[in-house]
């Protein structure tokens, strides 16, 4: 004890702590600070038993132990602070031999919520961009131009299943994968939906809808009864057509397979989100011959998809669908501003290449500029 | 008022998202979240919907005994075994999913998981069935697919380098054949000499390739994936980014309402 008492006021030895930076964390809600700091490069870490973060949350007053932490640990978030209170911190040594030495004290630093995550001000611009775009586009189409997208063979190929399914007497089965209605790609599935509803209450054919998803079902249910209103034949809307079939990722596999072997619908529409269970839907579908249009945001079911149905979708042609089917001036609007962004990243893309390739060659990382705007927090 | 309510709960509820993404401070550092447990709410009630709709269908189809009843009765029994089951068992020992609970011994281990593991067995067969399709030589596309996914396949197992050199020299006399028969086919002069041209590049290049590829089979397998293989996923990927933002824009500006009646 007494050797303990004399090691700790007598010690010479410097901290090993050096360069002891505390500041309000960035882009949060306020209620963090963050520390960083280094080691001396003479320091024999191997002495070190562990260290502490101490905090003062009022001058005159005893620090409290925030945290214990390795000697190898570099950095630390303090949460759970007050917004708008000022906190001073230092590190506590505990070496080895039962000794400690203690870091300088940081100057007051206080938490606070910030108003914008500057980390994002990349996507902030793309989003403005976007927007712009957007209402430019949205201008030309309310004065009555002609916008035009380039055509996409999946929706094409979409009254021909239909009919195709009618001619051979057989109903229509609509799967609209795993998606909860929050996912864009079972928004855009619905679009689709609608569009063969449609086409099915005009051809009086049958259209099958076992959903995943009891929300995914509600919202089925009503984009189907809307397109048979649309096509002028309510009467011919049943909603038992529309059902939940299960939750269960195989279950639903399984559920949809049987059905497929049973009913042998004459054209399958697998648009939504899907995951290791498309290719067995797909297959099966293929099994019968049946007419298959998919379209998927999953970029790792893509090729499977690709490989097993007669059309897909991929990706964003999914997303234009409902605008490519219903022709609306103003969705056309929405796809002809995202066409305009994709020539923006194309070049934004080329430029950041040989920029990279600059700063590669020269050594000087300011040639990186584009690249550090664009990787915001993530670098 | 039947439209304009939902539109616009879709307007605010979108916009909150979009601003909460920039701006940290309260009150809107938490509105994603609590949005999206109001949605779970709800979605927790409409299980209720799903329910009443699986048994609806079913039961119709036994009442009216339609073809293929059976399953009908047996997606019922199903439903009432493993509620019941899984009441009873959870009353007794507490949990669900319990150690000694009957539900998770007997039903969840020795049923449910089986089941589950059999419908994803399947998948195997499945990838090869269509794996053969996609990788049929009918076309220069469908050849060029097949060598590349030749030499991934190769490249990722142990034995690849070993047999390398004769999966290899099929792949080069297949492509061949095929161009041949393109050059065959084709009626235009232009295409025929750019056949012509590639097959000569190909004979010369193939002894090179190959001894190349017998050393590095593991690093032209890498190269592929991280190169051409992620340029045209992220290409895909930011389709999907761009395409995302003009859905999500038509639904929060009221211009998509395919989902609503």
């Amino acid at each position: 004890m007494i050797s303990f008492v004399l090691a700790a006021i007598f010690s010479v030895r410097p901290s090993p702590i050096v360069d002891l930076k505390v500041m309000d964390n960035p882009n949060d809600e306020g209620g963090q600070i963050v520390l960083k700091w280094e080691y001396r490069k003479d320091a024999d870490l191997s002495q070190i038993s562990y260290i502490q973060i101490m905090r003062i949350d009022k001058m005159g007053t005893a620090p409290i132990v925030a945290e214990e932490l390795k000697p190898t640990a570099k950095r630390y978030m303090d949460t759970d602070l007050k917004n708008g209170h000022p906190y001073r911190y230092f590190i506590r040594v505990w070496f080895k031999d039962g000794s400690y030495i203690d870091s300088a004290i940081s100057p007051p630093v206080v938490p606070e919520a910030q108003w914008l995550h500057k980390d994002r001000i990349a996507a902030l611009v793309i989003l403005l961009l976007y927007g712009a775009l957007l209402i430019y586009y949205l201008k030309k189409a309310r004065k009555g131009e002609r916008l035009t997208i380039r055509p996409i063979a999946g929706l094409q190929a979409v009254d021909d299943a239909v009919g195709r399914a009618t001619e051979m007497g057989r109903p229509l089965l609509f799967v609209l994968g795993l998606g909860t209605v929050s996912d864009i790609a079972t928004l855009a599935g619905l679009a689709i939906l609608k569009r063969v509803a449609m086409k099915a209450a005009e051809y009086e054919s049958d259209i099958i809808v076992p959903c995943f998803d009891p929300v995914v079902m509600a919202a089925a249910q009503e984009t189907v009864k809307q397109g048979y209103l649309e096509a002028g034949r309510p009467d011919l809307y049943n909603e038992k057509n529309v059902y939940f079939l299960t939750n269960d990722q195989f279950g639903y596999a399984a559920g949809i397979d049987g059905i497929i072997m049973r009913q042998k619908p004459g054209a399958i529409f697998l648009q939504g989100a899907f995951y290791a269970e498309s290719l067995i839907i797909a297959e099966t579908g293929h099994s019968i011959g049946a007419i298959q249009i998919a379209g998927t945001s999953s970029v790792t079911q893509l090729p499977f998809l690709i490989a097993a149905t007669d059309y897909t979708l991929i990706g964003e042609e999914m997303y234009a669908a409902s605008a490519y089917l219903s022709r609306d001036p103003n969705s056309l609007a929405t796809i002809k501003a995202e066409d305009w962004m994709k020539i923006i990243f194309i070049g934004l893309i080329l430029v950041g290449a040989m920029l990279e390739t600059v700063a590669g060659l020269t050594g000087n990382k300011s040639w990186s500029f584009i690249k550090t705007f664009f990787a915001g927090g993530a670098q | 008022m039947k439209r304009e309510i939902p539109l616009l709960i879709s307007f605010i509820a979108g916009t909150l998202i979009v601003i909460s993404l920039f701006v940290p401070h309260p009150p809107f550092n938490k509105m994603e979240e609590t949005l999206n447990s109001w949605y779970i709410i709800v979605s927790g009630f409409t299980f209720i919907l799903g329910i009443d709709s699986l048994l609806l269908y079913n039961w119709d189809k036994i009442r009216r005994k339609s073809k293929d009843w059976p399953f009908a009765l047996t997606v019922i029994l199903s439903f009432v075994v493993t509620l019941v089951w899984g009441i009873v068992s959870g009353v007794r020992t507490g949990h669900i999913f319990s150690t000694n609970s009957t539900f998770r011994n007997y039903f969840y281990l020795y049923i449910y998981v089986p089941l589950q593991a059999t419908m994803f067995a399947i998948l195997s067969f499945f990838i090869a069935s269509a794996a053969y399709r996609a990788f049929r030589a009918r076309s220069l596309n469908a050849t060029l697919l097949l060598i590349t996914a030749s030499i991934i396949m190769l490249g990722r197992v142990p034995l690849g380098n070993a047999v390398l050199i004769p999966v290899l020299w099929i792949a080069v006399l297949l492509i061949a054949w095929v161009v041949l028969l393109e050059i065959k086919a084709t009626t235009s002069a232009s295409t025929r000499v750019g056949y012509i041209l590639m097959l000569i590049l190909m004979v010369v290049i193939a002894v090179p390739l190959t001894k190349f590829l017998y050393g590095n089979l593991s690093a032209a397998t890498d190269w592929i994936m991280d190169i051409p293989q992620m340029a045209a996923k992220r290409g895909i990927m930011l389709g999907l980014a761009l395409g995302g933002i003009a859905v999500s824009l038509r639904i929060i500006l009221g211009i998509e309402r395919s989902y609503m009646s």
